[in-house]
């Protein structure tokens, strides 16, 4: 997928303005605000709307120009997309003939592809009866069912409890990365995109301000975070007398490493002071530090 | 103690290396699906009783005429063809107006429509989908009730080949009569229900228009009680020369007013009669503007649909 000079406007709003990127295999997670122009550049790349100039490509053709690009595309909108009275079989089925596949091998995939999202038991069941984590698995299913190059998925974790959310992105990652399928995942958390996605991009006020592997933005920093049971303001006094400036940092002490004599140091005031070490480990960059500190 | 045969493995996740037919295949997947819904097939039992119930009033008149025909043995006029389409209109304007919003507004509703744009299918292939739909199964209902009356007719005829011989004008009438009228009553329901995702408000929209729009042509071509005529004179209407004019106001009239000229037929029927007065391009030109219109409406309203 890529987008060459790619410029969305609605009447004197500019959703997208002269965005280049090109996303390659794996997940890449598409980030930005509110009004970044993510939803809009999705849309491009689905064909669900044309460019006011430039290009969006998937497999070197514009699915706004051409229909059967889009059937090697899978998309799993943020909102409700499912029918209540259908099985999620026959949904399913409905779904992967509509994608171009013959009615045959749609029944197969169908039934294939609820087993990978671990709905095989409940595929006979109305759609309207599922939980919300149902729902959304019945949504990526349909997303990949006619075994799609690219799928794009919007909010995927949108609505579910921990675990749901969890078991999603667990999907989500088996889906890039065993099953071989690229994925976009636009998402506002972080945390998400931060353990799900290989590379990102970043929008913000319709152009494109970071892109890179997320190892890049979640690399080592120079701070060293200590976690103790008890004993915190006496450790600091101890790593003080030892000429180290410890700062509290929520529940740890922060430490900003000069040299590696340093380590020393901070052994000596733990068996000093008698507190129990629970961590000690290196800051690393998050994904939220590029909407911080945007000059980083 | 018997050796294991057989050992199960879970190949993963299988890539799909068949046949892709694209836009054809999803036109004809929408096709069988929007066919599949207006029958309640696939679902409940009690999505399967209002079709059948309709399907039943459709048919009866039919049954009804063909064997007063034959238990007559020809003695009686029966009602031919013509009456048969004017009667199981009002039975179809019902049908359609409760079934075919269920096409398209739970789609919208849903939010369904967002995934059928995203597959290989276009805005207009999904709307010409739904709509051949439902217009092959009104289709199928009108030409049921016809090929029923018309075998009743020709079995009590006392000469069947004669029967045919000088009637067999009647085929292509039916077929093109119950063509438009099936036209009409697609779209209708459907422009409809573009404007709506609620499908109740979408059927007494519909229901509404019809009765409305009758109560109102009624109304304007209604007899001046105040004129002096004879009983075998027609009434003076109370609006005079502009009544006939007035008739063209009933949504429901404007295909049976065609059947009218397809069918040549004669009704003493004030309204029919004020029909007759306007020349035989205006009832048919009405026709096709208000169903080129309404077709045209329908289009219209889904290019402007965001996902």
């Amino acid at each position: 997928m890529e987008a060459k000079a790619l410029t969305k406007r609605y009447g004197q709003t500019i959703a997208l303005e002269s965005v280049d990127f090109q996303v390659q295999e794996g997940i890449t997670g598409l980030l930005g605000p509110n009004g970044a122009g993510k939803s809009t550049a999705i849309k491009l790349f689905l064909g669900l709307l044309r460019p006011t100039s430039g290009s969006a490509e998937v497999l070197g053709e514009r699915p706004y120009e051409s229909l059967e690009v889009r059937a090697r595309l899978g998309y799993m909108p943020e909102h409700d997309c499912l029918p209540t009275a259908t099985t999620a079989s026959e949904f399913l089925t409905h779904m992967v003939q509509v994608s171009g596949i013959p009615p045959s091998q749609a029944r197969t995939r169908s039934a294939d592809i609820l087993r990978h999202v671990g709905l095989e038991e409940e595929r006979y069941r109305p759609i309207g009866q599922y939980s919300t984590g149902m729902k959304q698995r019945v949504k990526l299913a349909q997303s990949l069912a006619h075994d799609p190059v690219v799928v794009l998925l919007d909010e995927p974790t949108a609505g579910l409890d921990p675990s749901g959310r969890e078991e999603m992105l667990r999907l989500i990652r088996r889906t890039g990365h065993e099953f071989g399928i690229s994925i976009i995942l636009s998402s506002h958390l972080m945390g998400d995109v931060e353990s799900t996605c290989d590379r990102i991009i970043v929008l913000e006020g319709g152009h494109v301000t970071e892109e890179g592997a997320v190892a890049q933005f979640t690399r080592e920093t120079e701070t060293l975070l200590i976690d103790v049971d008890g004993n915190r303001e006496e450790l600091i006094t101890a790593l003080a007398n030892r000429g180290i400036n410890a700062v509290i940092d929520g529940v740890s002490l922060a430490v900003q490493l000069e040299n590696e004599e340093q380590y020393d140091a901070i052994r000596d005031s733990l068996v000093e002071t008698g507190a129990r070490l629970r961590r000690l480990s290196p800051r690393r960059h998050q994904l939220t530090d590029i909407f911080r500190n945007p000059q980083r | 103690m018997t050796q294991p045969e057989g050992q199960l493995f879970d190949l993963g996740y299988q890539h799909y290396d068949g046949p892709r037919e694209g836009r054809m295949r999803a036109r004809k997947a929408v096709f069988a699906d929007g066919f599949k819904t207006t029958l309640g097939l696939g679902r409940g039992a009690s999505a399967k009783i209002l079709p059948m119930l309709l399907f039943a009033a459709a048919m009866a008149p039919a049954v009804v005429l063909a064997l007063i025909a034959s238990l007559t043995d020809g003695l009686l006029d029966v009602p031919g063809h013509s009456i048969y389409y004017q009667i199981v209109s009002i039975v179809l304007l019902i049908f359609a107006a409760i079934i075919a919003p269920e096409l398209l507004c739970p789609d919208r509703r849903n939010g369904v429509i967002s995934l059928y744009l995203v597959r290989p299918l276009s805005i207009t292939d999904y709307l010409a989908a739904r709509w051949l739909a439902f217009f092959a199964i009104t289709l199928l209902l009108v030409y049921s009730g016809q090929i029923v009356l018309l075998a009743g007719l020709i079995l009590s005829a006392a000469d069947p080949m004669e029967y045919m011989q000088d009637n067999w004008l009647d085929i292509p009438r039916i077929l093109a009569a119950g063509f438009l009228l099936a036209a009409f009553i697609t779209t209708l329901p459907l422009a409809v229900s573009a404007f709506t995702d609620r499908r109740a408000i979408a059927t007494v929209v519909v229901i509404g228009l019809f009765i409305i729009s009758a109560a109102s042509a009624g109304i304007l071509t209604s007899c001046d009680e105040n004129h002096n005529r004879s009983r075998s004179e027609r009434c003076e209407p109370l609006t005079g020369d502009a009544a006939k004019w007035f008739v063209l106001i009933d949504v429901g009239g404007v295909p049976t007013s065609v059947n009218r000229m397809i069918f040549n037929a004669e009704d003493d029927g004030q309204r029919a009669q004020l029909t007759a007065e306007l020349p035989r391009i205006v009832p048919i030109g009405w026709y096709v503007i208000l169903t080129g219109g309404l077709a045209f409406t329908l289009w219209w309203r889904y290019q402007r649909i965001t996902v």
